[in-house]
């Protein structure tokens, strides 16, 4: 499903290079749940938004899907990211002036499904993360928990391949974060889709079938679990 | 259209910037719609005071030199000319220390009724008019900011003349705006012999009737023509082109304000750029996340700008309705209840110009959106992601 072969990043900041990624090769299976984790800085981060296609690596193979990512235009990624990828974010990132609802619709709207149907697509995703009673609900409304579920509900409304979640649980509480892995597992395990989460949270150990290890851009070779 | 309720929830983020910047628009436009109705507005104001049978005959020199008092009546002789009267400025001002003053003209009592018809002096005044020789026309409006009535007598100390003179008003020009007095140049002509100065032998302007609209264009050429290489050489003009003459210091001001129009609508280009350029940076995270979720940078361009042409849209459809209920307003107040605002009722927003108002809010809208939505569209995801969470 997710194939990284030799993949570098380096950023230029003045004459300086920052290598964010060195020669990292990576594998992912389908309906994996699959952990980035490392210290801060170590290029996870960069790692996740390489695989997600929102950002190009400086060297390397990234096929995702089937899809060699760096044959893409930016409008190609960006019609691949709507077709193949769901994003869950720290801070949830939820549209503010619109309904838990309309936020979980936002992606359909590149579809072309009608309204009607949007609308039952988005509320399904919403009874799938819990959160149906509280659809016509404002972020501003919700708790942390629940705005992150509504993240999810919008991840996973497409019905994509591929979820990525940057450090999901890195603003939630222990009660909301356990229910958060949870969630993303039993996307992976009942669901079937494959979720690349990065992370400094100990108990997501628990929960993921495989965790890669990253320390200054370099992907420790012992990673493997389960 | 299934982006608009999102375009529409973005433009209610902020509700006071809406409005204000909505409001700016608005005040821009209602101002240049106003404007563009001066052109029509004069033009109708002046078909509206003028006759198109009535012709003016000056000094091609300037209207303050005189012609010759026997052009009169060579002018009265050719064919079509229904009636022709001089039109001389005594110059008289009534309570001097206090500088009261209004336009007052001598003139053949015999010639008022046939070359000013459409004034609508009662018939039995314009005979009282004709005579007694101290007999005076004088406007309504005049009449009532004197205080004066029918039968009063009053005093004009003459400036241009040496000679003061007495009228009796028996008439009255039915018109509110109507400021002058008229009297009959015989009587003038007397108190200058009277006071051994000789008699009036000059004139000052000659106004004339034709009978058909259509003679009156061969006829200026026919005036003109006749006093060619004499000593006071004539220019005739039709009376609306006459008096456009004296609109014309008041178009170079119109063209004043038209440029003052064009800066105010680039003023405004600017605040409503600098609010679209606001509203971008501050949802350069959101406009990251849609391009996350697959919105392309044409998608994100389009709804950016869409939500900046539709506020200016909005801003100028309220202001180009309000200028054309305004006008509206003034035209049925001036036309009913309220003739003194008569003139103003000449300026109206017509539909041509309720669309050119509207096409240049859109187009304020499209120029202040492109900037700020060119900048978010092209922005990378990964590093706005990177710098603003």
């Amino acid at each position: 499903m997710i194939e990284v072969q030799d993949v570098s990043r380096v950023y230029r900041r003045g004459a300086d290079e920052i290598h964010a990624l060195e020669h990292v090769t990576l594998h992912i299976e389908r309906g994996r749940f699959a952990a980035l984790m490392g210290p801060s800085g170590s290029g996870k981060s960069t790692l996740l938004n390489i695989v997600a296609g929102l950002d190009r690596p400086s060297g390397g193979v990234v096929t995702v899907a089937g899809q060699r990512l760096g044959e893409l235009s930016e409008d190609e990624l960006a019609a691949f990211r709507a077709r193949h990828v769901g994003f869950v974010f720290q801070f949830f990132n939820l549209i503010p002036v619109l309904s838990a609802r309309q936020n979980v619709e936002l992606p359909l709207l590149l579809t072309h499904l009608g309204k009607l149907e949007r609308r039952q697509r988005a509320e399904t995703a919403l009874r799938v993360v819990g959160l149906a009673e509280r659809a016509d609900h404002r972020p501003s409304e919700l708790s942390g928990g629940e705005q992150q579920r509504v993240a999810i509900a919008r991840a996973i409304v497409t019905d994509p391949e591929i979820v990525v979640a940057d450090e999901p649980t890195g603003d939630l509480d222990a009660k909301n974060a356990v229910e958060i892995l949870s969630l993303l597992r039993d996307l992976a395990r009942d669901f079937g889709k494959t979720v690349v989460m990065v992370t400094h949270d100990p108990r997501g150990e628990a929960y993921v079938d495989e965790i890669h290890h990253l320390d200054k851009g370099v992907l420790k070779p012992e990673a493997a679990r389960a | 259209m299934k982006f608009l309720p999102l375009i529409w929830r973005n433009l209610l983020r902020n509700k006071l910037r809406t409005a204000l910047t909505c409001g700016a628009i608005g005040l821009a436009i209602a101002l240049v719609c106003l404007l563009l109705t001066m052109p029509s507005g004069l033009d109708a104001l002046l078909n509206r005071v003028a006759s198109n049978t009535r012709v003016v005959v000056h000094n091609e020199a300037g209207l303050v030199y005189p012609l010759p008092y026997s052009y009169l009546q060579k002018i009265r002789t050719l064919p079509g000319v229904v009636g022709a009267a001089s039109w001389t400025w005594y110059g008289g001002v009534f309570e001097v220390e206090k500088g009261v003053t209004f336009p007052n003209f001598a003139v053949e009592p015999e010639a008022v009724g046939v070359v000013w018809e459409d004034w609508g002096i009662d018939a039995k005044q314009l005979e009282d008019f004709r005579r007694y020789r101290n007999a005076a026309i004088v406007g309504r409006g005049t009449l009532r900011r004197q205080g004066w009535k029918l039968g009063d007598q009053i005093t004009l100390k003459g400036t241009l003349y040496p000679v003061d003179l007495q009228f009796r008003i028996v008439a009255e020009v039915p018109n509110d705006r109507a400021p002058f007095l008229l009297f009959q140049r015989e009587y003038l002509d007397q108190a200058l012999r009277a006071a051994g100065r000789g008699g009036l032998d000059t004139l000052g302007i000659v106004y004339l009737r034709v009978d058909d609209p259509s003679r009156v264009g061969p006829l200026l050429g026919q005036i003109d023509s006749m006093f060619r290489n004499s000593e006071a050489q004539t220019a005739s003009e039709t009376e609306k082109s006459y008096f456009a003459s004296f609109f014309s210091m008041l178009s170079a001001f119109v063209t004043i304000i038209l440029i003052v129009t064009g800066l105010v609508a680039l003023c405004i280009v600017f605040i409503a750029a600098n609010t679209a350029s606001m509203s971008v940076r501050e949802r350069l995270g959101e406009i990251a996340v849609l391009k996350a979720l697959g919105f392309g940078r044409r998608l994100i361009f389009a709804t950016l700008v869409a939500e900046a042409v539709i506020l200016a849209g909005l801003g100028g459809a309220f202001g180009a309705l309000a200028s054309l209920g305004f006008t509206a307003l003034l035209h049925a107040r001036a036309t009913t209840w309220n003739s003194s605002l008569g003139p103003l009722g000449s300026f109206i927003v017509t539909e041509t110009i309720l669309v050119q108002g509207l096409f240049l809010a859109l187009f304020i809208g499209m120029i202040s959106g492109v900037v700020p939505a060119l900048g978010a569209a092209r922005r990378s995801v990964a590093s706005t992601l990177r710098e603003v969470f």
